[in-house]
């Protein structure tokens, strides 16, 4: 019987076909994690016009590092750790990019005209205007740890870094978020909400 | 710090949630297309990226490397591979069609100091390059050469233009050819040129500051360019046909048909235009659009002459392996001629072994090989598959013949 050129196969055989360069396996390993490596892309830089760039960058770095990878189950945290080590970068060009358009009028005036769609959209667009003021490291822990939702020692191994140095920055970023939160209203509602479930679960 | 926690946590629950309502297929699809097109030229084309492993002992191997990287250089400056860029950024591809697009000219530049401008709406594609020597095929419309002469070396660069060839030695000179009459016009500005076949019995020489129109239509001339005067050395217009008389006179329609997805109707439209000689003039890429559109009307015959055509045209280009492969499909599943099949996927391998379609082929290859009754053959394909693919789509038809 004749085999189309899809790949078709668990993690474990896709790891092995993309290491023998087999001709359908690319579009496949792209097609199984591409979602959730938006996800995380998107959830650590919120809306961003290089996403797919981006998604590129990460599945090419990860066609090219297929080879060092060992436990070929952790394929989906690898991808992670990869995403989370792209979007750093990516916040860090978009700092020097913030130097150069200090001296650009427009982009002042474009905040300023940008109209608010919803209560969401605003409080979302909060949300990520308050990251932006934290430095990168602090910033991932935060995403990866409330808006991801990982667990600390998947955040830990996502940011390459140890549980104890995670949970430094982690306190430091909720310490930062929740005062810079404070002045903004529309993220009020999301976080009383939090508030409000604790109390209820308590009484 | 529970409370606290609890509050971010449901922030976070928040923002997952405005970020789901964003519609992510665009910009998956985006990120997709430009993922496979990498994936896809670093299978035709050496990897450019640098390798991140590193070496402990680098340090001392670069001290070796430094002092013979110095004494090779004055070999490689001699022997360099020659690479040509098209327009300001693109690096050229051999054997791909390059066009230049309404309104623009289009300027090959290779690494040797040759330049080759395509006018407004001429085609032409590289077919080899190699140092000192090249060959050029005009496809269509006016291009401009300036080849540059080698002082160490011979120079030697054929320019193709249907049935005439031009063999340059270094000069500057200017072609234009339209199939769709086979006129063939040059004009030399510097240097001198040899114009040989097509319906001329002998070569002719043009040198600087002359031009010769020819054409194999049975209104033939060979006479000064448009009637201007053959000693001046400026480069005389050439006029094309309006682009609706020259798509019609072309037969154009079966592009667009077949560009609009109708197969059926683009491959009769084809044919009523003389598919024998789309053929002779159609791309690369229009050869394999019009052998899909026969293939899958059901048509073998025009799909074949549309393949092996395409395989005596450019021989040595990925799209000709491509019609390899198929060419080995259409004799495997429609015609049963597994023996013919076998050797169309032993083509394709030998001409692409890291191709794209290498896996695939292998695969094939071992398949044809057993129902051809090749045995013996379809065992050491099965063994080398399982080496290189042991988790391929063909691995447990390949441990199915090893097993027997």
């Amino acid at each position: 019987m004749l085999t189309p050129l899809t790949f078709v196969g668990d993690d474990a055989a896709l790891v092995q076909a993309l290491r023998s360069g087999h001709p359908g396996a690319a579009a496949a390993f792209y097609d199984r994690h591409a979602t959730h490596v938006r996800m995380t892309l998107r959830s650590t830089l919120g809306p961003d016009d290089d996403i797919p760039d981006l998604l590129q960058e990460v599945f090419i770095r990860a066609l090219d590092q297929i080879g060092t990878l060992r436990e070929v189950e952790r394929l989906s945290s690898w991808l992670t750790t990869i995403a989370v080590f792209v979007a750093r970068a990516q916040i860090r060009l978009r700092t020097r990019r913030s130097w150069l358009r200090l001296f650009s009028p427009e982009q002042t005036q474009s905040w300023q005209v940008e109209q608010a769609s919803s209560d969401a959209r605003r409080a979302l667009r909060e949300v990520y205007a308050v990251l932006d003021q934290m430095p990168a490291d602090q910033r991932m822990a935060f995403v990866l740890r409330y808006i991801h939702g990982m667990t600390l020692s998947d955040a830990a191994e996502a940011c390459e870094t140890s549980l104890a140095t995670l949970k430094r920055r982690l306190a430091r970023a909720e310490k930062r978020f929740l005062e810079a939160a404070r002045k903004r209203p529309s993220l009020e509602q999301w976080l009383e909400d939090g508030t409000r479930w604790n109390a209820e679960n308590k009484a | 710090m529970e409370c606290r926690e609890q509050s971010l946590d449901k922030l976070g629950a928040h923002v997952r949630e405005a970020l789901l309502a964003d519609s992510a297929s665009e910009e998956i699809r985006l990120g997709r297309a430009g993922f496979l097109d990498e994936v896809g030229r670093r299978n035709t084309a050496p990897s450019r990226r640098p390798s991140l492993r590193r070496n402990k002992g680098r340090w001392l191997v670069l001290g070796f490397a430094t002092s013979f990287a110095a004494s090779a250089a004055g070999l490689w400056l001699w022997l360099r591979p020659v690479s040509f860029q098209v327009g300001e950024a693109r690096p050229g591809q051999i054997g791909d069609v390059i066009e230049s697009s309404e309104g623009t000219s289009t300027p090959l530049h290779f690494s040797e100091g040759s330049t080759v401008v395509l006018h407004e709406g001429a085609r032409m594609r590289v077919l080899s390059l190699e140092t000192g020597a090249a060959r050029v095929l005009v496809e269509n419309g006016v291009v401009d050469a300036t080849i540059a002469h080698r002082k160490t070396g011979k120079t030697r660069w054929d320019f193709e233009a249907g049935p005439f060839r031009v063999t340059v030695t270094g000069t500057k000179f200017q072609l234009a050819y339209y199939p769709v009459d086979q006129s063939f016009r040059l004009a030399t500005e510097e240097g001198q040129v040899v114009v040989s076949g097509g319906c001329q019995k002998t070569p002719k020489t043009v040198s600087a500051g002359e031009k010769l129109a020819l054409s194999c239509m049975p209104k033939e001339t060979t006479s000064a360019w448009d009637g201007h005067d053959a000693a001046a050395p400026a480069v005389a217009p050439v006029v094309e046909p309006a682009p609706s008389v020259a798509r019609a006179a072309r037969g154009d329609s079966w592009r667009d048909l077949l560009a609009a997805g109708r197969l059926s109707e683009g491959l009769r439209a084809a044919e009523r235009a003389n598919l024998e000689r789309i053929c002779q003039v159609a791309t690369t890429k229009e050869l394999l659009a019009l052998a899909d559109a026969a293939r899958l009307s059901g048509r073998d015959g025009p799909a074949g002459v549309a393949l092996r055509a395409l395989r005596r045209r450019f021989p040595g280009s990925m799209d000709a392996s491509t019609a390899a492969f198929m060419l080995g499909r259409m004799a495997f599943e429609k015609r049963h001629a597994y023996g013919e099949a076998a050797t169309w996927f032993e083509t394709c391998l030998r001409e692409q072994p890291t191709g794209p379609l290498m896996g695939d082929s292998f695969g094939r290859l071992m398949e044809a090989r057993q129902r051809s009754g090749d045995h013996a053959g379809a065992r050491a394909n099965a063994e080398q598959y399982l080496r290189r693919f042991p988790e391929g789509p063909y691995a447990s038809e390949a441990r199915g013949i090893l097993s027997r």
